[in-house]
C-alpha cells in the first residue's frame, strides 16, 4: 500500500516536474564569453564577432540567473532584425525561445518554437524545447483548475452556510 | 431544504481546498525528486559534427533514428538504467561538433564520469581529428583524472563506403588507453552495449564512484528509507 502511494505521488511529482532537457549554464562560462566579446569588439573582423556574440547568448539564456536570461533575451531580440542568413535567424530565434521559456514566457516561446519546426520540422532541440513548454502550461493550467474549483467550492459553501442561517 | 445538505456541502468544499493545496505543494517540489538511484553519472559525447553523436544518443534513449539538424551548443538527456543490480541515472551531454561551439562545449568536459568520443567509419578526416583535436581537449578541459574514455566508430551500417577499418580503431583505443566498439545509431547495432561497456568501466573504477565524485545517493522524499551506506564505498584522491 505504502509502496502504491508513493508511485501515485511519483507520476504525479513527474506530471508536475515535467521533464526538463534543457541544459544550464553556469555564471563563470558566462563571464569567460563575456570577455571573450570584449575581447573580439577591437579589431577583429565581423563575422568573429558575430560567432562570439552567438555564444555569449546561447550562455545567457541558459544561464541559471533570470538577469542573464533577460540580457540574452535583449541581445537577440535586439539582433533577429538584422539577420538575413536564414541559418543564422532559426538558430537565434530557437535561442531566444529558450530564453522566453526560461523567462516564464510560454506562449512567446511557443510562438518561437513553432515557427523554427515549420523551417526544420525534424529539429531534435526544438522538439524538445516544445515538449518542456507544454508540460509546463499543462501543469499551470492544472494548478489554475485547482485553484479555481477551490474558489467555486469556498464561494459555494459560504452561499449555502449564509442560506441555511436565514432559514 | 439546504440545511439538510449543509454537512455534504461542508465535507466537498474543504476536500476541494485540500486538493488545491496538495496540487500546489506538489507543483512546488524538487523536480528530481521523483525517481531514485544508486548512482548519477554524466557522460558526455565529443566528436566532429555529422559524426551522429545526436543520432547515437537518439537511438539510446528513444530506440528511434533520424536525420538530424546540427546541435546548437549543448543537448543533454536523462536515461535511467539498471545494470549489475544498481539503478544509474545517466546524464548524456550532447555536445555541437562544430568548431565554432567548441569553447562552449569545452566548459561542459568537468565532472565528467565517461567521454564518448565519436568518429564516422566513412570519412577519415573525423578520426584523425580525434588525436589531433578532440583527444587534446579531454587533456585540456577534463577534471576527472580517472575518467572513462570510449571510442566509438559509427555508421557502420554504410559497408560499402567504409574508409576506416575496425583495426586502426583498436590500435587508436589501445594508444590511447580507451574502450572501443563500432556501433550504428541507425540499425542500433551495438548502441546499447556501447553505454553499457561504459557504465561497467565507470562501475569498476572505485573513484568514479565513490562520494564526492559522483552526484550522491538520492532517495524518493516520499519513502522515507535512510540513505543506504554503501554508496560510499571508498575514498581517494
Amino acid at each position: 500500500m505504502d509502496a502504491k502511494i508513493g508511485k501515485l505521488f511519483d507520476s504525479i511529482g513527474t506530471f508536475f516536474s515535467g521533464t526538463d532537457n534543457i541544459p544550464w549554464c553556469d555564471s563563470d562560462i558566462v563571464l569567460g564569453f563575456e570577455r571573450e566579446v570584449a575581447q573580439a569588439e577591437n579589431g577583429s573582423d565581423d563575422e568573429h564577432k558575430s560567432v562570439c556574440l552567438l555564444r555569449l547568448s546561447w550562455a545567457l539564456v541558459h544561464s541559471k540567473r533570470p538577469e542573464d536570461v533577460q540580457r540574452g533575451i535583449a541581445m537577440l531580440e535586439g539582433s533577429l532584425p538584422s539577420t538575413s542568413d536564414p541559418l543564422q535567424m532559426r538558430e537565434k530565434m530557437y535561442l531566444l525561445a529558450v530564453g522566453y521559456y526560461r523567462s516564464g514566457d510560454y506562449s512567446r516561446s511557443r510562438h518561437l518554437v513553432d515557427r523554427c519546426l515549420e523551417i526544420a520540422p525534424d529539429w531534435r532541440q526544438a522538439i524538445t524545447l516544445k515538449k518542456s513548454i507544454e508540460d509546463h502550461i499543462k501543469k499551470d493550467g492544472v494548478i489554475g483548475i485547482g485553484i479555481a474549483a477551490t474558489a467555486v467550492g469556498l464561494v459555494a459553501g459560504g452561499l449555502a452556510a449564509a442560506l441555511s442561517r436565514k432559514k | 431544504m439546504i440545511s439538510v445538505f449543509l454537512p455534504q456541502i461542508i465535507l466537498l468544499t474543504k476536500s476541494i481546498a485540500f486538493l488545491g493545496f496538495v496540487l500546489r505543494s506538489i507543483s512546488s517540489m524538487d523536480s528530481s525528486s521523483g525517481s531514485e538511484f544508486d548512482y548519477l553519472f554524466k557522460l558526455l559525447m565529443i566528436g566532429d559534427s555529422g559524426v551522429g553523436k545526436s543520432s547515437l544518443l537518439l537511438s539510446f534513449t528513444s530506440d528511434t533514428f533520424e536525420e538530424l539538424s546540427p546541435t546548437i551548443g549543448v543537448d543533454f538527456k536523462v536515461k535511467h538504467v539498471t545494470i549489475e543490480g544498481k539503478k544509474l541515472k545517466l546524464a548524456i551531454w550532447d555536445t555541437a561538433g562544430q568548431e565554432r561551439f567548441r569553447t562552449l562545449t569545452s566548459s561542459y568536459y568537468r565532472g565528467a564520469q565517461g567521454i564518448i568520443m565519436v568518429y564516422d567509419v566513412t570519412r577519415r578526416e573525423t578520426f584523425t581529428n580525434l588525436s589531433d583535436i578532440w583527444a587534446k581537449e579531454i587533456d585540456l578541459y577534463s577534471t576527472n583524472q580517472d575518467c572513462i574514455k570510449m571510442l566509438v566508430g559509427n555508421k557502420v551500417d554504410k559497408e560499402n563506403d567504409r574508409v576506416v577499418t575496425k583495426k586502426e580503431g583498436i590500435d587508436f583505443a589501445r594508444e590511447y588507453g580507451c574502450l572501443f566498439i563500432e556501433c550504428s545509431a541507425k540499425t542500433r547495432v551495438n548502441v546499447e552495449q556501447c553505454f553499457e561497456e561504459l557504465v561497467l568501466k565507470i562501475l569498476d573504477t572505485p573513484s568514479l564512484t565513490s562520494e564526492g565524485s559522483t552526484t550522491v545517493k538520492r532517495n524518493n522524499i516520499f519513502s522515507q528509507k535512510p540513505p543506504a551506506s554503501d554508496a560510499s564505498t571508498s575514498g581517494c584522491c
